[in-house]
């Protein structure tokens, strides 16, 4: 999936599993820039009594780079803290949650937000609430007033929600994990199956959002509101992390844990995919500890991803052009590492420079587009990934097709795609889940209650 | 310690036999008195007994100690 579940070990740690980053003009505000990081994956809406909520122990971030360096020029830190109001109880709630200070609530999170920029630590906020998970038709009966609760104006234009929101991100995982077997076509799949419909393998399942809206200003590296779509200036780069203490010894007295030591790096994400599909499996736990800065390590994996390999003797006789194709992605080199350079899509760019590293990188001078195409920037609009990445794009199709050869004309005018190239998709649509038009944007998670586990086909 | 990822810090300590210890004591033998006037637990941290560095843990702070003798007696406990 995007980021969900992609590296050995922080599979093992969803609390700090940063599974998807979102960056866009907001559409409603466009001043304004949102920056959305998820962590964890797959959440079950009924999966109590100790239902999903952020890591104490882990440091959550949103990174900014406004210099094309690859290291974080500004940075916004969530730190929260869980109170516990009677710990002789084991129930989350002993009645209705009807409002975010409800006593019947019985574990609040809290958290505050530190603006980090050239070493200067600023605390903007502390003590802010989250809501509660959607536990059901009695215990948040109206969630979304719990929900409109936990978004705070935070001062200096800036807005923020931290809690549960219904994954926005769509994707086949049964037929994409199954060998490649993208349902739509199937008939053409060694497997030989008949083509179905795609399933949304995340359907009805939640994630935590750390949602911030902000001025653009706010993170451009003058301080400007920017204009031109062709200046340099105007690109940002944005990637999102979670830290974990170096130590953490359990001696068996009081919380079990003790954590010690530096803030270490143990997930990280910026353009979706890039570690699941483009680091090799032995490499992607040190993936998720370095910072976008190094990734020029890992530039093979672009140059020369396994899936492009794969893709023609998956499905013989449809990618020949794509098999032929011998030289080192600069397609994919520029979407996912340097941003796209001026003169390749007329009227925009977002080249951040030669550093390569993995960053959505967003150009602030390109307004929201009044007719939104979810394909983004391969269906025409500007405004759309890999220009940032709105909630709504569909970017296992983009990445698809990418990877399939649909963009290496953009570089190489020299190379025809392969007819299936601009059609490969994973069967789904933005239709495939909800979304919210405004602020956090992400749709309001699925109720417990109202939910039935998952059944076959 | 750019490099590591926690868990593979966690992981290498608790497989080497010369690995994690909560010294309090032990750390206060040699430390200087602020180290000494820590309080709640501390965590030593030694990834190759040999070089003598000591990473010591306390809260969010992280410094390291060059004491061959004192990673020498830790190594030798641990084995």
């Amino acid at each position: 999936m995007s980021s969900h579940r992609e590296a050995p070990a922080i599979s093992k740690d969803p609390v700090a599993d940063n599974t998807d980053v979102y960056a866009f003009v907001s559409p409603d505000d466009p001043s304004t820039v949102t920056i959305i990081a998820n962590y964890l994956p797959l959440e079950a809406p009924f999966g109590g009594p100790n239902f999903f909520e952020f890591g104490p122990d882990v440091r959550y971030r949103i990174n900014i780079d406004n210099d094309g360096n690859g290291d974080a020029d500004i940075t916004y830190e969530f730190a929260f803290q869980t109170q516990v109001a009677n710990p002789n109880s084991f129930l989350y709630n002993t009645g209705p949650i009807d409002s975010i200070d409800s006593p019947n609530w019985n574990r609040k999170q809290f958290y505050s937000v530190t603006r980090i920029s050239r070493g200067r630590r600023e605390v903007l906020a502390a003590n802010l609430p989250c809501p509660p998970c959607n536990v059901g038709v009695l215990s948040t009966p109206n969630y979304d007033t719990l929900a409109a609760q936990a978004v705070h104006s935070i001062g200096g234009g800036r807005t923020v929600f931290a809690g549960q929101r219904l994954e926005g991100f769509y994707v086949d995982l049964g037929s994409i994990f199954d060998l490649g077997n993208l349902r739509p076509f199937e008939n053409l799949h060694i497997g030989s199956l008949a083509a179905a419909a795609g399933v949304n393998g995340t359907n009805d399942f939640s994630v935590h959002s750390i949602a911030l809206k902000v001025p653009k200003q706010d993170l451009t590296r003058h301080g400007v509101n920017p204009t031109d779509p062709m200046s340099p200036g105007s690109v940002i780069g944005v990637w999102a992390s979670a830290s974990r203490q170096a130590a953490v010894v359990h001696d068996g007295y009081w919380s079990n844990e003790h954590q010690a030591g530096g803030w270490l790096q143990v997930s990280r994400l910026g353009n979706p995919l890039f570690n699941e599909v483009l680091v090799g499996m032995g490499f992607k736990d040190r993936w998720n500890a370095l910072p976008p800065a190094a990734d020029k390590q890992f530039l093979n994996g672009v140059q020369r991803p396994e899936l492009a390999s794969l893709l023609p003797v998956l499905y013989p006789g449809v990618f020949p052009n794509l098999a032929n194709y011998k030289k080192p992605r600069a397609d994919l080199v520029a979407i996912l590492l340097t941003g796209i350079p001026a003169g390749i899509v007329p009227g925009f760019q977002n080249f951040t420079g030669n550093v390569q590293a993995d960053m959505l990188r967003l150009n602030l001078a390109i307004p929201p587009a009044s007719n939104p195409n979810a394909l983004g920037i391969l269906g025409g609009d500007l405004a759309g990934f890999p220009n940032g990445r709105r909630v709504f794009d569909d970017v296992v199709s983009v990445e698809l097709r990418a990877i399939a050869g649909a963009m290496i004309p953009l570089v190489d005018k020299s190379f025809t795609p392969d007819g299936a190239a601009s059609l490969l998709t994973d069967g789904l649509h933005q239709t495939s889940t909800r979304y919210l038009s405004q602020f956090p944007y992400l749709g309001t998670p699925q109720g417990g209650y109202q939910t039935a586990p998952l059944g076959a086909l | 310690m750019s490099d590591s990822t926690r868990r593979g810090f966690v992981k290498s300590s608790a497989a080497a036999a010369a690995g994690v210890t909560v010294v309090g004591a032990l750390i206060a033998d040699q430390a200087d008195a602020h180290a000494a006037a820590a309080s709640g637990p501390i965590v030593a941290y030694i990834r190759e007994p040999r070089t003598g560095e000591i990473s010591v843990m306390a809260g969010e702070r992280q410094v390291k100690l060059h004491d061959r003798k004192i990673a020498a007696r830790i190594a030798r406990a641990a084995r």
